[in-house]
């Protein structure tokens, strides 16, 4: 068919058939800005302007809007100019990844055109149908309202940082300020934090400009032509043997180039999670197996000339399987009878597969028992967390083609490039240098995507046709098929003195990997070192059991580890506190670690290579600031004011606010590095080449603000690329909280040598000792007040004296993992007689060191504890009997909208991190480990209900209501 | 899935193409589009038929089939409890397409709208070759083969009496384990209507919520929701009794 739409002012028509979306036509007509979230219109990625008025296009046919008038971004986008709006979401930070952004700026700008000066909660309603899983919706709502402003003529303040007294200074007490707008980032400064022109101020993002454009920058955005589209065969069953696979159909059918399964792809041990060489145990995957462990498993893979070809090649596929038990439950999984999951032959490296016990973890400090013995009460507590999915709305996705070296080029919405591309080669039967991995810009990862998945699917599909083949998951299949959070049950059994002392604390965990164990012994590692640093006990003990089970598989997910930890050990405080009738703060405050404080189980538990006789030791701790300053921000002082906490309009309803304390890492000592290559332009301008994979987070911003601080520029002169295996030094990539810290530090250390490489001209052309040169301001100044500019400079070294071309390359590993710290602090309130728990309020204040970018170090806390209340109220993967999950879709799997949010406040309290790049720690991780126990405790606080298990659903409350 | 399109102009050639075995009615589509099912169906998108628009003659309001879910949020003649629900039925995304008779036809099993509307005693006109026919909503969603052969043109509501509604969700706009709504006309006569206690939005006698048996699934066992379903029942009858509106 033909349809005539008048798209961006222009009629085109373009051709379609009847079933075809919206969505899929604008994207084949070129317009990238029209993003795929989901088939069925929930996450509002591809949502455009029909006739003006804001509509999903995955769920709008193309023949609908035959005769309609459509906007989308593109129409906005003049080049060098940027539209109100899109200025609006650079500057508050409203910008993450950017997937969404086109969507949700059509959105403002459909409402300012109905309603100049709407109120916000009607920005929160025009943003009600675009999911976003990455900014907590607040900078974003603030943007609308900024752009309103501005659209309307009035006045706007710039977003200047908000600087908080210390009120562990005795006399400051920020009380008396004005409260500052709810998007100033809130800083508590250190006074031992040097001046600095560039790092610490809230920079603009350096991609912000083609995120607001909707500009091609996502993988789906290469368009090669030819391309093939892959769809894969997924196992219905939780457990059963590949009998046989009849093919012969599908092969037949017109249009169908490859179909491909263990009977035609070499089996290749190996273990998907991206990580660094060697691979942890087990490898325990092949791409294509005679076995199926979940619902959801790889049977085939079909390549064909369209998507719908594609999947009628998939329904030809004949499988006979023979059914085998499964089992779900980590504790069932490990006891005698249990179905063995792995009892192939070759598999690889599992502590004991008969038993389904792919690793037994041990580490401890001395006796346990001795601590025990001296402890005047001993509190033995279990808690059971469950399955969550990190869904970044850009799902997996990959496209791999031969490129005119006949080398295999693989764009991937990867975290990991360079751990994908030594990972990949031994399965594809290619020598690494035949293998290119591309990272164009990532629609959100949360560690989802620190993961070889679909990258060998494309390539093995590509080998097997010679023409470029792109697979995307749908949504359904990134819920069951891509990797998830571990479930995990844990024991915490902790001595305490009569002083409130801790003298023992030990930590017992079954732990649920489903049927493979990547990230299974790494997370599980991190769970150990979390669980027990967070506070001094003399003897410590750690014991986990990882168990394979046939749950869609868990792997790294933001935190890693930490959130299932600290959700354990913040509920076990908080009960012995209320137990020794203390107040829970005052209660850890005795027991929590500060600096100097050592971080003994760490020895033990940690994957890098170590000294093992130097004891880690906290070396900057911010905790005590950020709890007074959480205290202050949520009025932790409403606890003991019955009128609050008992409504007497609302009888039904019971009030409380609940604590939780975290401490994280950042990145793993020994073994994380990462690399940067710094260049001059003729003009001044510099080059930034980095191997680090910005998901969304704001790094390539923050690396950039990082050398422009060292070689005197401003962030504008920085261009970052980003990452590309062919042209970029290695990294590790994007994982373990260690961009900022890792990648920072090679990026200061290259930006240095560069430094030194600029000082030496100038100091010639200046004639004084190099000594003396200072540069800022993209010029070298010397004392007396002379200066020449950098531009001078790199024309001089380039093309008229001594040439040669300022550059350097650097990398870095750090020996330490200076641990982040922070105060989580939630206000909710119960309906006693249903059970539903509303969360009016999150207050997360942090000690990540100095913040290099407090924008997006505010937007990392914002996000994250977003993410976090998810984990705790609401989101679950659930399955039915035979493991079929029951809720593949936004709704059924509830992430929480922009227009139901709690209010939001991130404290960034400093600390002058000696080891770290201008004194930065650690901030993508933290946000995600206090929010469940603080609604966990604010929960206890107004009901006196201890609930065990996350999430807080009404049920579960109600339930615990009935028994209470 | 969608193989063959028709956007008729008027409503008679709208219902001569229902005749087809193999049709579906496209409003905004919003819940066709999204099915996965992937055998063939015939579209008839009822765009181009003047259906849309909301008018009171002051003692009922009529809403035309195909009018935007969004328009009732924004209608003044609406009445406040159902433009609340039909805000909640669905984001604005959806809200922009997605139509009061496609949220009819469709019959999501948990439609806050849907209760809504037959709490306040809804009707529906639908149009058939040569006639039009009458029917109460909860006479079309008891026997949704009444909408066979017939397009429906609008939906009517009293514009009068006191409503309420209230419900129980995991997060403050999730679609609720159980809702209640009611609404007492003039006369004082009471209806309430419930989800989450039946495979769709019924109405209850009031004096049988104790007698409900809910189905059961993940976010609330039937013990639960027929718990709950007592004191939203409760709450909202209060309400319109006791002389306020929520």
């Amino acid at each position: 068919m033909t349809v005539t739409l008048t798209i961006n002012g222009q009629r085109r028509s373009l051709e379609c058939e009847p079933f075809e979306s919206l969505r899929t036509v604008l994207r084949r007509a070129g317009y990238h800005s029209v993003r795929y979230g989901s088939d069925t219109g929930e996450t509002g990625a591809a949502a455009v302007l029909v006739d003006g008025l804001l509509i999903s296009a995955d769920v709008m046919l193309a023949v609908q809007a035959d005769g309609h008038d459509i906007e989308t971004i593109e129409g906005l986008s003049v080049p060098g100019r940027l539209h109100p709006i899109q200025q609006a979401f650079i500057e508050t930070g409203a910008i993450q990844s950017g997937y969404s952004t086109p969507a949700t700026i059509l959105a403002a700008k459909a409402l300012i055109a109905r309603n100049p000066d709407p109120s916000e909660d009607e920005v929160r309603d025009a943003l009600s149908g675009i999911l976003d899983r990455e900014t907590g919706y607040l900078r974003p709502v603030h943007a609308v309202l900024r752009a309103a402003a501005v659209m309307r003529g009035d006045d706007t303040d710039s977003i200047d940082i908000a600087y908080l007294d210390s009120l562990l200074d005795g006399e400051g007490t920020s009380a008396d300020h004005d409260e500052p707008s709810e998007i100033a980032p809130r800083v508590v400064p250190s006074s031992d934090v040097p001046e600095t022109r560039i790092v610490g101020k809230p920079e603009t993002k350096v991609d912000a400009l083609k995120l607001a454009k909707g500009n091609p920058a996502f993988t789906d955005d290469v368009d090669l032509s030819g391309t093939l589209i892959a769809k894969v065969l997924y196992s219905p069953h939780a457990h059963a043997r590949i009998v046989s696979i009849d093919d012969s159909k599908a092969r037949a059918l017109a249009g169908v180039r490859a179909v491909l399964h263990h009977g035609n792809v070499p089996r290749v041990r190996y273990a998907s999670g991206g990580q660094s060489y060697p691979n942890p145990l087990p490898y325990d995957q092949v791409s294509f197996d005679d076995k199926v462990r979940f619902v959801g498993d790889r049977v085939a893979a079909v390549a064909a000339d369209t998507e719908e070809i594609a999947l009628a090649a998939i329904d030809l596929i004949d499988v006979t399987y023979e059914v085998l038990p499964a089992v779900f439950d980590e504790n069932e999984a490990i006891l005698d009878g249990a179905p063995v999951i792995h009892d192939e032959p070759d598999m690889e490296g599992a502590h004991d597969a008969s038993r389904n016990i792919v690793h037994h973890l041990k580490a401890d400090t001395g006796d346990i028992e001795e601590g025990f013995a001296v402890a005047d009460r001993v509190f033995e507590q279990t808690v059971r967390v469950h399955q969550v999915h990190a869904t970044p709305i850009e799902p997996h996705i990959a496209i791999s083609a031969w490129d005119s070296d006949e080398r295999l080029v693989i764009t991937s919405s990867t975290q990991v490039p360079f751990h994908v591309r030594r990972m990949i080669a031994p399965l594809l039967g290619l020598p690494v240098k035949q293998i290119r991995i591309i990272k164009p810009r990532i629609g959100g990862g949360f560690g989802v995507k620190q993961e070889m998945l679909v990258e060998d699917i494309v390539a093995h599909l590509t080998m097997a046709t010679g023409k470029p083949v792109r697979l995307e998951l749908t949504r359904e299949e990134e819920f069951v098929s891509s990797r998830t959070r571990h479930p995990q049950t844990t024991t915490f059994k902790t001595g305490v003195d009569a002083d409130g002392k801790l003298t023992a604390q030990e930590m017992r965990i079954v732990a649920n990997t489903g049927p493979y164990g990547t990230h299974g012994l790494t997370v599980q590692m991190v769970t150990g070192l979390r669980g027990l640093s967070s506070y001094n006990a003399p003897l410590k003990r750690f014991d986990c059991r990882v168990a394979y089970t046939n749950i869609p598989v868990p792997g790294a997910y933001r935190g890693y580890g930490a959130p299932q930890a600290l959700y354990a050990l913040e509920v076990h405080m908080d009960d012995i506190a209320f137990a020794l009738g203390m107040d829970p703060i005052e209660f850890r405050r005795l027991n929590w670690t500060g600096v100097g404080d050592p971080l003994d189980i760490a020895q033990q538990l940690g994957e890098g290579d170590q000294d093992a006789d130097i004891m880690p030791l906290v070396t900057s701790c911010g905790l005590e600031e950020a709890v007074v300053q959480g205290q202050r921000a949520v009025d932790w002082s409403r606890r003991n004011d019955p009128a609050w906490k008992e409504p007497a309009d609302r009888p039904n309803i019971r009030r409380g606010l609940g604590f939780a304390m975290m401490m994280h890492g950042t990145a793993i000592p020994g073994l994380d590095m990462g690399g940067a290559s710094l260049k001059i332009n003729d003009d001044g301008s510099f080059n930034l080449l980095v191997g680090a994979t910005d998901l969304g987070t704001g790094s390539d911003t923050v690396l950039a603000q990082i050398a422009a601080e060292v070689v005197g520029v401003g962030t504008d002169d920085i261009i970052v690329y980003a990452s590309d295996t062919d042209m970029t030094p290695f990294d590790t990539g994007a994982y373990a909280s260690s961009t900022t810290y890792i990648s920072g530090m090679a990026t200061k250390r290259a930006a240095e040598q560069v430094r030194e490489q600029i000082v030496a001209r100038a100091a010639e052309m200046l004639e004084v000792g190099a000594s003396s040169v200072d540069l800022y301001e993209g010029r070298a100044w010397v004392p007396d007040g002379r200066s020449v500019s950098l531009e001078t400079i790199a024309l001089s070294t380039l093309h008229q004296a001594g040439q040669h071309q300022i550059m350097a390359t650097a990398s870095y590993v750090s020996p330490e993992s200076p641990p982040p710290y922070a105060a989580q602090f939630a206000e909710i309130e119960v309906d006693i007689e249903t059970g539903q728990v509303t969360v009016n309020q999150l207050v997360m204040a942090v000690d990540c060191g100095v913040p290099i970018n407090p924008i997006t170090a505010a937007g990392q806390v914002e996000g994250g504890m977003v993410q976090a209340l998810g984990y705790g109220h609401c989101e679950e993967m659930v399955y039915d009997e035979d493991g079929r999950m029951l809720n593949p879709s936004f709704g059924p799997y509830k992430i929480y909208r922009a227009d139901e949010m709690p209010r939001l406040e991130a404290i960034l309290v400093q600390t002058m991190e000696a080891s770290g790049p201008f004194g930065a720690k650690a901030i993508a991780e933290i946000p995600k480990d206090g929010v469940a126990p603080a609604i966990r405790n604010a929960i206890a606080d107004a009901t006196g209900v201890r609930i065990a298990n996350i999430p807080f659903t009404p049920e579960r409350v109600w339930n615990a209501l009935q028994q209470a | 899935m969608i193989t063959q399109y028709h956007r008729p102009l008027t409503l008679d050639e709208a219902i001569a193409l229902t005749a087809r075995p193999d049709v579906v009615i496209i409003a905004g589509g919003t819940s066709v589009n999204a099915d996965p099912d992937r055998s063939p169906v015939t579209a008839v998108d009822l765009q181009a038929l003047d259906l849309a628009g909301i008018d009171t003659d002051g003692e009922s309001v009529r809403i035309g089939a195909t009018t935007h879910l969004q328009d009732l949020v924004d209608s003044a003649l609406v009445p406040a409890v159902l433009r609340d629900l039909a805000r909640r039925e669905a984001p604005n995304t959806i809200r922009n397409a997605a139509t009061v008779g496609g949220t009819i036809g469709a019959v999501d099993s948990e439609s806050e709208l849907l209760a809504g509307l037959l709490a306040f005693g809804a009707t529906v006109t639908l149009a058939h070759a040569g006639s039009t026919t009458e029917h109460a909503l909860d006479e079309i969603l008891d026997e949704p083969t009444l909408l066979n052969g017939g397009i429906m043109t609008s939906v009517s509501i009293p514009s009068n009496g006191l409503a309420a509604a209230d419900r129980t969700g995991r997060t403050p706009m999730d679609r609720p384990i159980v809702m209640a709504v009611a609404h007492r006309d003039n006369a004082g006569a009471v209806r309430l209507a419930m989800t989450g206690i039946a495979s769709r939005p019924m109405l209850v006698d009031p004096e049988q919520v104790a007698s409900l048996n809910p189905p059961s699934d993940f976010r609330g066992s039937s013990d639960y929701r027929k718990s709950i379903a007592g004191v939203l029942a409760g709450r909202v009858l209060a309400t319109v009794t006791g002389g306020g509106s929520a």
